[in-house]
């Protein structure tokens, strides 16, 4: 990673005086004028009302959905963790995610305890299965977890789901929502100030010692581990992370829902995990969150009916997917599973830095810097014949 | 010193499968695992062949073999059976090199994860379209080449003749890919260019068409994996032989690890192995009563061979 002191290359330029293309004080770095304040504080006000007061007006199944959203975020960040952070890849993380579900679920409906404490076994189960992987697969090489996770998956899908006293068998385990969070909109805001305290946690996780050293090996595992890295320790501390804010993310979705079901956490589901982080934006916290809302809200943007102001046009975008020729409907069910993966090949072969890296150029600007469409970040460099 | 401890393992490894072949005598799970093992085999084939040229796990694999099937299925409404196999396996030698050009090629010098998390998007794209194509009617029936259902009987149980044609076709591949990989020149650039790139490029191989040559030969082998096992259960679904009725991918996987990853023959004894196990778990007493003991007994497979012997049963440490 070369993060650069922005402040020193700027004034730097100016003092070359390269850069400069309307400053109104030269010599000093540029900031916005009070007009420049106020469209920020404006951008950001639209985004808060999309996310805190829009629901609020919202009937309470949709507001589930969105719930979803949010949950998926965590997910996301999850595996933002492994992808992003130590370069493996979960194909299991339905199973994670699952397992926390059902956990929490179990807990709460069978052992009779609280929400909270449902949470916390949810998390410390979560964190079990990553390590117990995690330590098997770096027997190898840590590709080895993207195949031992994608066996556990199916593993979970097909046997571990139908241990009936674990799941409650066909019907479901009931994971009522805790008391004070009752409503699907107080929920909401419950699930929203967990995704805050996961981001919060994951950013503080990447100041530290552990998270230099995560971003050290992901980019070469051997030149980390002659400066002293403990590779294996550092990737299978990233993996416990992971498999942390995996079962939190199942907890939550599980009391959601109120209702869990095994058939929701297929292979499909695990694609969908790595899709959304994927296109999001490897590293890229807001990347990562708003990709991860995205595709858990595709369904429901294509089912929804918009209706624009004024002109009073109606606007459903599954009735227009239906008028597609020669090809059978893409509905709202196949419509994600088709979209999803072409985003993510084009992401990968044309934009790997995501959403994120779009982006970037607005989350500069919102800080008070000037908006430069070709501002893309530092480039990756791989240093190709030292692969490990 | 290695070598003989080597060959004692190996010694005892053949030891116990004996055992497990007379414990099985005469049960169906063995006949039944060894073919099933065969369709395994054949997908561990193609992902052998893939991780050595590439260094890459391509979850993509057993969507080869879907999207053949549904060529199979296509073609033949129109044309005769012979035909339809033909354009099927065309059809899947095309999606390899389309992968390869469009996917892989742009790919070549970028991180080992990110190509993995390629492929399996190109496996969930082929799903999906599947899923999209398919409309209403998921389900769809397929003919065997080989309709005749019991021309000989072993041990008591009847075997058709497409599970001979499996088989064979699992026997008679790996050893041409074996006679490929030491024999022709084109067998050792492709060892040459998963080995040492660089010097590969050297002495004039392109290691680029290399690559394109071993997708296109991979989708091969999954689209035959495909179009001979899928008939024998006579109907698939989207993503049949990744996630649906056969799902070969991961048992396809495990038999790869078991034979090292880089192993041909590895890749046909561990299709084996893990079909015959996968088959005789029900038979297993301790098992009653687990859902799918066959998908429990593929993982603690796959666990077992990481953590006994990582470089896996016929694999070399490199």
């Amino acid at each position: 990673m070369t993060v650069v002191n922005e402040s020193v290359v700027e004034g730097t330029a100016e003092v070359v005086g390269i850069a400069p293309v309307s400053t109104t004080r030269p010599g000093l770095p540029f900031r916005p004028g009070p007009g420049g304040w106020a469209a920020r504080g404006a951008l950001v006000l639209a985004v808060a009302f999309l996310v805190v007061v829009f629901p609020l007006t919202q009937p309470g199944p949709d507001v589930q959905i969105f719930t979803q959203a949010v949950i998926y975020a965590v997910i996301g960040l999850s595996l933002n963790v492994l992808l992003g952070y130590t370069g493996q890849i979960s194909l299991g993380h339905q199973a994670f995610v699952g397992i926390g579900a059902f956990a929490s679920a179990y807990t709460v409906s069978v052992q009779g305890q609280s929400f909270w404490v449902a949470i916390v076994v949810a998390m410390l189960v979560g964190a079990l299965q990553a390590f117990l992987l995690g330590a098997v697969s770096l027997r190898v090489t840590g590709l080895y977890f993207a195949l031992v996770t994608l066996s556990y998956g199916l593993l979970a899908e097909q046997t571990l789901f139908g241990i009936d006293k674990f799941t409650g068998g066909g019907a479901g385990q009931p994971a009522p929502k805790p008391a004070g969070f009752a409503t699907d909109h107080r929920y909401y805001f419950l699930c929203l100030a967990i995704l805050g305290a996961v981001v919060f946690v994951d950013w503080r996780m990447m100041r530290t010692k552990a998270g230099r050293a995560l971003l050290a090996l992901r980019e070469n595992p051997r030149v980390a581990a002659a400066y002293g890295i403990n590779v294996k320790a550092y990737t299978l501390f990233a993996f416990v992370v992971a498999g942390v804010f995996a079962g939190l993310g199942g907890s939550l979705l599980a009391h959601n829902d109120t209702f869990v079901q095994a058939n929701v956490f297929d292979f499909r589901l695990a694609l969908v995990f790595v899709l959304m982080t994927v296109v999001g934006g490897l590293r890229n916290r807001s990347g990562v969150v708003i990709g991860s809302a995205f595709f858990a809200l595709l369904g429901y943007l294509i089912d929804r009916e918009y209706t624009f102001p004024i002109t009073g046009w109606h606007l459903q975008i599954e009735k227009l997917l239906a008028k597609l020729p020669l090809v059978p409907d893409l509905t709202k069910e196949v419509a994600p599973l088709v979209l999803g993966p072409i985003l993510l090949l084009v992401t990968i072969t044309m934009y790997p830095g995501g959403i994120g890296q779009q982006l970037r150029p607005v989350g500069r600007w919102l800080r008070g810097k000037r908006f430069d469409r070709h501002d893309e970040g530092p480039k990756e460099v791989m240093v190709a014949d030292v692969r490990a | 010193m290695d070598a003989l401890r080597e060959r004692w393992l190996a010694i005892a490894g053949a030891a116990l499968a004996v055992l497990v072949v007379v414990a099985l005598a005469g049960s169906d799970a063995l006949v039944i695992g060894v073919i099933t093992g065969s369709a395994y085999g054949l997908v561990a084939l193609g992902l052998v062949l893939i991780y050595k040229s590439s260094g890459v796990f391509n979850f993509a694999q057993g969507e080869f073999g879907t999207l053949a099937v549904y060529a199979l299925y296509a073609a033949h409404q129109h044309v005769p059976y012979g035909v339809a196999v033909v354009i099927a396996l065309a059809a899947a030698a095309l999606v390899g090199l389309i992968v390869e050009r469009v996917i892989i090629r742009p790919l070549f010098d970028a991180p080992r994860v990110t190509l993995l998390v390629a492929t399996a998007g190109v496996s969930l794209l082929a799903i999906g379209l599947e899923f999209w194509l398919s409309g209403d009617r998921l389900l769809h029936n397929v003919d065997p080449a080989l309709p005749n259902p019991d021309r000989i009987t072993l041990a008591g149980i009847a075997i058709s003749d497409q599970r001979l044609l499996l088989l064979g076709a699992l026997v008679v591949l790996a050893a041409l890919l074996g006679l490929f990989f030491s024999r022709t020149n084109l067998g050792l650039a492709i060892l040459g260019a998963s080995q040492e790139p660089t010097a590969t490029e050297l002495v004039g191989i392109s290691v680029k068409r290399v690559s394109t040559l071993v997708w296109v030969l991979a989708a091969l082998l999954g689209g035959l994996a495909g179009i001979l096992s899928v008939p024998i259960g006579k109907t698939f679904t989207p993503g049949v032989l990744t996630t649906g009725g056969l799902s070969a991918l991961i048992p396809g996987f495990t038999a790869a690890v078991i034979g090292g990853m880089t192993s041909l023959p590895g890749a046909f004894v561990g299709g084996i192995i893990v079909g015959v196990a996968q088959t005789a778990a029900p038979e297993f007493h301790f098992l009653n009563g687990v859902d799918n003991p066959g998908t429990l007994v593929v993982f603690v497979l796959l666990v077992a061979i990481l953590v006994i012997r990582p470089q896996g049963l016929l694999g070399r440490t490199a």
